[in-house]
């Protein structure tokens, strides 16, 4: 929830125009139900290890198989290896069972799960004797953990995270990394065992493995198990914890490699993710600027998250947009709004309308950064989502901007966009075009023009479709279209303050009964 | 109420006598029903009834009244009782849909409604097994089930098409998502197969295909909201199978009905619209597939034909198609100068063509065809879709379009011109095309404002339009007339003036053609072509440019009123008032014979005023009529008042007999338009025959203070209300209003109580002065005071000392002093009781009038009262002012300078109590009022005592 401070005060001002402080962050939490596919360039929650190594012989054909019945006779014979007290024949089992779990389709999780083989690998973590049975069992675990939640649950629920903590330290840098890979897998199922982990002091283990000299595929691990701690929300990370990490993401958000850089920006996203003091947290860091220069990232695995920690940004107070307005964002957007991807170009416009939605001030510069055309070119151009996002920015410009700026706005094309708008199909977006439209008749009211807009919406056929949505099913747009229409573009406005009756004939002459005493 | 059959047989009684004719039987028995309706059981007797009951009508009247009853008290309202028992609840869920689908079709339709006025309320969270319970009905096999479990779907879901997205929203389409989407999905395949396997069968194939059409709908309703994960993974069939439903044709379901779409056509439209849908929200997933959407929706487009059944197929279709072209990454599929020429020859060009049934219209509907061609209702029809398509097509390929559009032109006309009686239609297509091509903006106001710069439109009207409007048998091609008329009044801001000019005599000529769409055509462009504004705002056309016609213009308008069809015709009585007002003294020497057929008309329709337009234009020209004439050439005016003053004179007088009973009538003051006119016309008649009303229409009265009362209600009218009282008080007999003073105040009082602008301040204190002028101050503070004690003084406190400073106008403020004046000298309780106390500030108010400035600050919440003219007196008397050029002063010379006056009645207070009014100034009155008022005491040479 918004805090109530001042820094909230272009929340509050939308009140007058009868909107709710927190309309605009509600945009964002409001899609908790999801009817899509899940964001394909969101970055994974959990990943399984299915490399092989080197001195791995060509995975034989009971390997790969689907059949039932050979899967559990290798699983015998893999149960039967890691119960002994053989050393080799644990190990055996264990690299059996491992190389199950890594094949590319159908790995049998539950099958090695019931076989309960998950207490004797959480032992074998511990086995400091035996490295390449604690490799083996690490490896097989992750990608145990890496299933669904029942899978992980089922790690956890066999020791796997002190053991795993403990791993983190161990001197082979294979082990300690494949320990790195499991918590991450654990921390990215869901917040309960983000916390587990986090009360767990995983964080200082951690970080004491960042060194400047670890091997860069060691630290892209790293990166991704530190952004998983920083990921979901209801509840947040403890802060405590987000202070913690912060120092290093800031360091890693440094570094050239692009896959460290994408999941340390992720991790940057999810920090924001949420009320202002959340956003503070990262802000003060001074990180702004250099989320501003991976903006200008080509990669998309950098400029995604890159993008979205901005936009959450400034959906925070006027303080923090104007942060990242200083350090150079409005350069960089118009490009990105002119991105050749979809996607980009909608986050970009998120970002827009929430620095739309601030004082004049911001506005003004978003119109001397000329972010004015690429704007409207997206109304016009951009797919449904873009549009959307689009249309918010117009509106939220038209509450807050000046006379002036509105005015600027008609006449770079703004109104005719958002007027061909309004066939799009979907009724929420059609009212808050309408809305605009209402906004720039106060504006144009205020210039004593209101006749003169009602020509230009005429013109480019929108008085035609206003009055169509009159017929519209959902009550809200068609209610505000009709006032629309009877407020500016129709000449009999009745304002009545009390009833006459009438006849077919004449109107009753007779003032209503009333006890009640003249008072002026 | 027990479940037993006596109970049934009553009701059966009952809703038998609910069918009845004879209301003294139909009515209680409803009451009856009403009245048990509460009990428990009352909706399981009615869902037995419709279930068991031997008689047909009484099956169908039961499904009814359980219909209705659900959807009155199904719905739990907050804080007020439960209306349906738990227990029914829980039965009539339980039973509904097995009743609803094994019930012949019209019990059905009945009990589907209830279902999804159930559904609205209760589904998901407390009616979990409906989705079950229907999915299951799908295996039956049974279409006649199958249709039924779709349709009450489709009323269930069809509102995820409009409700905004929450939360709440979107865990019931998920949910409705997880149990039906597959189901669905295997319900499509499997009836595509049957319609194979059915092919020759007519009966199952139309029963199939209205499943397949509620099908696509639930497709529309469950994807609308987003892209369903489940129906992106089932695109490829989904979309196949639409695809191949688009080509697909069966004899056997062609219809011979030329107007009603057949199921086919329902089909495809649906599947436009889906596709449409995918088109414009999921762009990035439907990419794919949407080239062969093109192609398919074009080639239906190419063989469907000109019959009115396709209309909305066609329509949608072409829509699909504009909504494609103008994006830029589909710009390609557009671009190959051989698609663009076949997408101008088979689409576009055929679809405006003008069709028998636009013949028809034209000739028989005339008002329909007006509304659809002039006033753009045509949403939905093919020459509207078309000309969206020619707009989406420029935006990338204006150029190109115009110029394969150019050759079509000239070979419809080239057509045309080889032998015009039988090829008019293709010129008709060829102006159409050329309207559709040029027009890129256009407002009511101004017409087209924005013309594409490729289209040569003065060549082609002085070419093509011009020679029509020519041709000396004005009746001969009713339809090419009116598009060249139709050319002319919406290009007419990017015609040259000459052109103009050189249309208007043809245009005149024109008004007395026999088609109503010619002449109305004729009277509306006119009407456009005298509003448009020249340099300096003057009109574009000037009343000596006219000058050559004019007395064949009115002429013309007038006769036109007579023309069958056209007695009430807008747009010719919009004409005319437009001609008086661009013609000012120009008319004068007609109005004898104009206001002579205004009257008559005006008794004519007044009779049975169904037009608000007409009317409205009429009382203008009336009221016009009337100020042109009174506004003319000083030199002439003497003669003209001899000559006309007893003309109006008689009319007027002649009419209070007869016109009086009608202009009260409520429907002629709904159009705010109408309001001004007919108070001026009011006051008019009040002026010339107040007394006459008074001695022989004295029953109209109320009626006359209905309006009153009428206006003063309204705070944008209230202004108008005051005029017309003012005229009441001024002109009618003091005797013949005794009987209403007390109510009239009262009404002002309720309109101050609930709205006290700062308009209706200012009126009201014209009018309490008036008033006290008129019937002296003692009358003025006893009705106030009568009607609630101490109100006179209330009245002075709050509104007449704060805000006499807001009074504007001479004569307003003339009004104001004399009436404070009065109150101030000859109101005794002003001297003796406790009003004694206000004596010196409303003395003190009336010095800042004469001298202050105007205070003319409005409240913050007051900036959006329209206010059409300034309240006040003169500028509504000017406007009927007869004598012409003298301000209407209802004091008159009767006090010439109110300083004076006041001064000279301070003078007579005085020596009626010497001493008083001295100390009285002395002690309250603020040093620089008190030289003001030396000042006028010296200028009346008078002193005080």
């Amino acid at each position: 929830m918004p805090t109530a401070n001042v820094t909230d005060a272009r929340m509050t001002k939308f009140k007058n125009k009868g909107k709710e402080p927190s309309k605009l962050r509600e945009r964002r939490i409001a899609v908790c139900v999801e009817l899509r596919k899940a964001q394909r360039s969101e970055s994974i929650l959990k990943k399984r290890n299915i490399s092989s190594l080197p001195d791995d012989e060509a995975l034989s054909p009971e390997y790969a198989t689907d059949n039932k019945e050979v899967i559990s006779i290798a699983i015998e014979e893999i149960i039967c290896n890691v119960n002994s007290n053989s050393k080799e024949q644990q190990t055996r089992g264990c690299q059996a069972a491992r190389k199950l779990l890594s094949r590319e389709r159908n790995p049998p999780l539950k099958e090695i799960i019931d076989a309960g083989l998950l207490a004797r690998f959480v032992d074998f973590l511990g086995r400091d004797d035996d490295p390449t049975l604690q490799f083996e069992a690490a490896w097989a675990l992750t990608n145990i953990a890496s299933g669904t939640s029942w899978h992980t649950q089922q790690v956890v629920e066999n020791g796997a995270v002190p053991a795993f903590i403990t791993l983190l330290g161990s001197p082979m840098l294979h082990i300690s990394e494949q320990a790195v890979w499991a918590l991450g897998n654990i921390a990215g199922d869901g917040p309960a065992y983000r916390d587990a982990l986090i009360a767990c002091n995983v964080i200082p283990a951690l970080l004491a493995r960042l060194t400047p000299d670890a091997p860069v595929g060691y630290l892209r691990n790293l990166t991704w198990t530190l952004s998983n701690l920083c990921r979901n929300k209801n509840p947040f990370p403890p802060l405590s914890a987000v202070q913690q990490v912060l120092p290093s993401l800031v360091q890693l958000l440094h570094l050239g490699d692009k896959d460290v850089l994408s999941d340390a920006c992720w991790a940057i996203s999810y920090l924001t993710d949420g009320s202002n003091d959340r956003i503070d947290v990262v802000v003060k860091t001074g990180i702004v600027p250099r989320v501003v220069a991976l903006m200008e990232f080509e990669e998309l695995s950098v400029l995604t998250p890159a993008l979205r920690s901005m936009g959450n940004i400034v959906s925070g107070s006027d303080q923090q947009t104007q942060v990242a307005i200083d350090a150079g964002v409005l350069s960089v957007l118009p490009r990105l709004l002119r991105h050749p991807k979809p996607s980009v170009q909608k986050e970009a416009a998120w970002a827009v309308s929430n620095i739309a939605a601030g004082p004049c001030q911001q506005i003004q510069q978003l119109i001397t950064c000329g972010l004015l055309p690429p704007l409207i070119d997206l109304l016009r151009n951009g797919d449904f989502k873009t549009q959307r996002e689009a249309v918010w920015a117009i509106t939220n410009y038209t509450s807050g901007g000046t006379v002036d700026q509105v005015v600027q706005l008609v006449q770079s094309g703004g109104l005719e966009a958002i007027l061909d708008l309004l066939h799009i199909k979907d009724a929420k977006t059609i009212l808050v075009i309408l809305d605009a439209i209402n906004n720039m008749f106060l504006a144009a009211t205020k210039l004593g023009e209101t006749e003169k807009l009602c020509l230009l919406v005429e013109e480019v056929g929108g008085l035609e479709r206003i009055e169509q949505l009159q017929n519209h099913e959902n009550d809200a747009v068609y209610r505000t279209a009709q006032e629309l229409i009877e407020k500016y573009f129709n000449e009999d406005v009745e304002d009545e303050c009390f009833k006459t009756e009438a006849t077919e004939r004449d109107f009753v002459f007779k003032p209503a009964e009333v006890d009640k005493q003249f008072n002026f | 109420m027990e479940l037993n059959d006596a109970n049934l047989q009553t009701l059966t009684e009952f809703l038998q006598k609910t069918l009845d004719p004879d209301p003294s039987v139909r009515r209680p028995a409803e009451k009856f029903l009403e009245s048990v309706e509460g009990n428990q059981n009352y909706p399981i007797l009615l869902l037995t009834l419709l279930e068991k009951s031997q008689d047909n009508v009484i099956r169908v009247c039961a499904a009814v009244t359980f219909k209705n009853y659900i959807k009155r008290n199904w719905r739990i309202v907050e804080d007020e009782p439960n209306k349906i028992s738990e227990p029914d609840r829980t039965a009539i869920k339980a039973n509904i849909v097995n009743l609803m689908l094994s019930s012949p079709e019209q019990i059905q339709k009945q009990l589907s409604d209830a279902i999804s006025i159930i559904g609205r309320e209760d589904f998901p969270q407390k009616w979990p097994d409906l989705l079950r319970e229907m999915v299951n009905r799908f295996q039956s096999g049974d279409f006649h089930i199958i249709n039924g479990v779709l349709r009450t779907a489709h009323s269930l879901f069809k509102r995820y098409r409009h409700e905004f997205k929450s939360n709440e929203l979107w865990i019931e389409i998920k949910l409705v998502l997880d149990t039906f989407a597959k189901p669905l999905t295997e319900l499509f395949k499997a009836t595509i197969e049957l319609c194979q396997t059915h092919s020759t069968d007519v009966n199952a194939l139309k029963v199939l295909f209205s499943s397949l059409t509620l099908i696509s709908k639930l497709f529309y309703s469950l994807n609308f909201q987003d892209l369903p994960e489940f129906f992106e993974d089932n695109m490829d069939t989904w979309m196949a199978n639409f695809h191949s439903l688009l080509n697909l044709d069966n004899k056997l379901l062609q219809t011979d009905d030329e107007e009603e779409a057949g199921l086919l056509e329902l089909l495809k439209s649906q599947i436009c619209d889906n596709a449409a849908l995918y088109a414009q929200k999921y762009d990035e997933e439907f990419q794919p597939y949407l080239p062969q959407f093109v192609t398919a929706i074009w080639n239906l487009l190419v063989t469907t034909g000109q019959e009115v059944k396709y209309d909305l197929l066609v329509s949608n279709a072409i829509q699909f198609l504009a909504s494609v072209c103008e994006r830029p990454h589909y710009k390609h599929l557009f671009e190959d100068q051989n698609t663009l020429t076949s997408i101008c020859e088979k689409v576009i060009v055929p679809n405006m063509e003008f069709r028998s049934a636009d013949e028809e219209a034209f000739e028989d509907n005339s008002e329909e065809y007006i509304r659809r061609d002039l006033e753009g209702s045509d949403i939905d029809t093919r020459r509207r879709a078309a000309c969206d398509l020619v707009r989406g097509l420029c935006k990338f390929f204006e150029g190109p379009v115009t110029g394969i559009f150019s050759g079509y032109v000239n070979s419809m006309l080239g057509e045309y011109a080889k032998n015009p009686g039988v090829n008019w239609k293709h010129k008709d297509a060829a102006i159409y095309l050329v309207t559709s091509l040029a027009s890129k903006a256009q407002t009511q106001k101004h017409g087209i404002t924005q013309a594409n710069e490729l289209v040569n439109l003065t060549e082609f009207f002085v070419n093509h339009i011009l020679t029509d409007l020519k041709s000396p048998n004005v009746n001969e091609f009713p339809v090419l007339k009116a598009d060249a008329i139709k050319y002319v009044m919406i290009f007419r801001s990017q015609l040259p003036k000459e052109q103009l000019l050189q249309a208007v005599p043809l245009l005149v000529a024109h008004l007395q053609t026999e088609s109503t769409v010619q002449h109305t055509y004729a009277a509306h462009a006119l009407e456009r072509l005298f509003t448009m504004r020249g340099p300096n705002n003057s009109t574009l056309i000037s009343p000596t440019e006219i000058a050559p016609f004019t007395e064949q213009l009115l002429n013309n308008l007038f006769k036109a009123l007579a023309l069958p069809g056209s007695s009430e015709n807008e747009y010719i009585m919009k004409a005319i008032m437009r001609s008086f007002s661009l013609l000012q003294e120009a008319i004068v020497p007609y109005i004898p014979t104009l206001i002579g057929q205004l009257t008559h008309k005006l008794l004519l329709v007044s009779k049975n005023p169904s037009k608000p337009h007409f009317n409205h234009y009429l009382f203008e020209s009336l009221c016009l009529s009337i100020r042109i004439t009174c506004k003319a050439n000083s030199a002439t005016v003497g003669s003209f008042e001899e000559a006309l003053f007893p003309v109006f004179t008689e009319i007027l007088q002649n009419d209070v007999q007869e016109f009086v009973p009608y202009v009260f009538q409520p429907v002629l003051w709904e159009r705010t338009g109408n309001i001004p006119p007919l108070v001026r016309l009011l006051q008019a008649y009040l002026q010339k025959g107040g007394s006459t009303i008074a001695t022989s229409a004295a029953d109209k009265i109320p009626g006359l203070l209905g309006v009153f009362q009428k206006l003063i209600a309204s705070k944008a009218n209230d202004h108008q209300g005051f005029y017309l009282l003012n005229s009441i008080i001024e002109h009618m007999p003091p005797e013949s209003i005794t009987q209403y003073r007390k109510q009239i105040f009262i009404l002002l009082f309720q309109r101050l109580q609930s709205s006290k602008t700062t308009k209706f301040i200012k009126s009201f204190l014209v009018f309490i002065n008036l008033y006290c002028v008129k019937y002296g101050a003692i009358a003025l503070q006893e009705i106030f005071d009568n009607i609630q004690p101490k109100m006179f003084g209330m009245v002075l406190e709050k509104i007449v000392i704060p805000d006499v400073q807001k009074i504007s106008g001479q004569v307003e403020k003339k009004i104001c002093a004399v009436g404070i004046t009065k109150i101030l000298t000859e109101c005794p309780a002003m001297m003796d009781t406790e009003y004694t106390k206000l004596w010196s500030p409303l003395l003190q108010a009336l010095i800042g009038l004469f001298e202050l400035p105007e205070d003319d600050s409005i409240p913050d919440d007051e900036h959006f009262i329209d206010i059409e003219d300034t309240p006040g007196y003169q500028t509504a008397f000017s406007q009927l002012a007869f004598a012409g050029k003298k301000e209407h002063d209802p004091i008159g010379d009767a006090v010439s300078n109110p300083k004076i006056l006041l001064a000279q009645s301070l003078h007579k207070l005085s020596t009626a109590c010497p001493g008083r009014v001295p100390s009285m100034l002395s002690t309250s009155l603020n040093a620089e009022a008190l030289q003001f008022l030396q000042g006028y005491l010296q200028a009346a040479s008078v002193q005080l005592v």
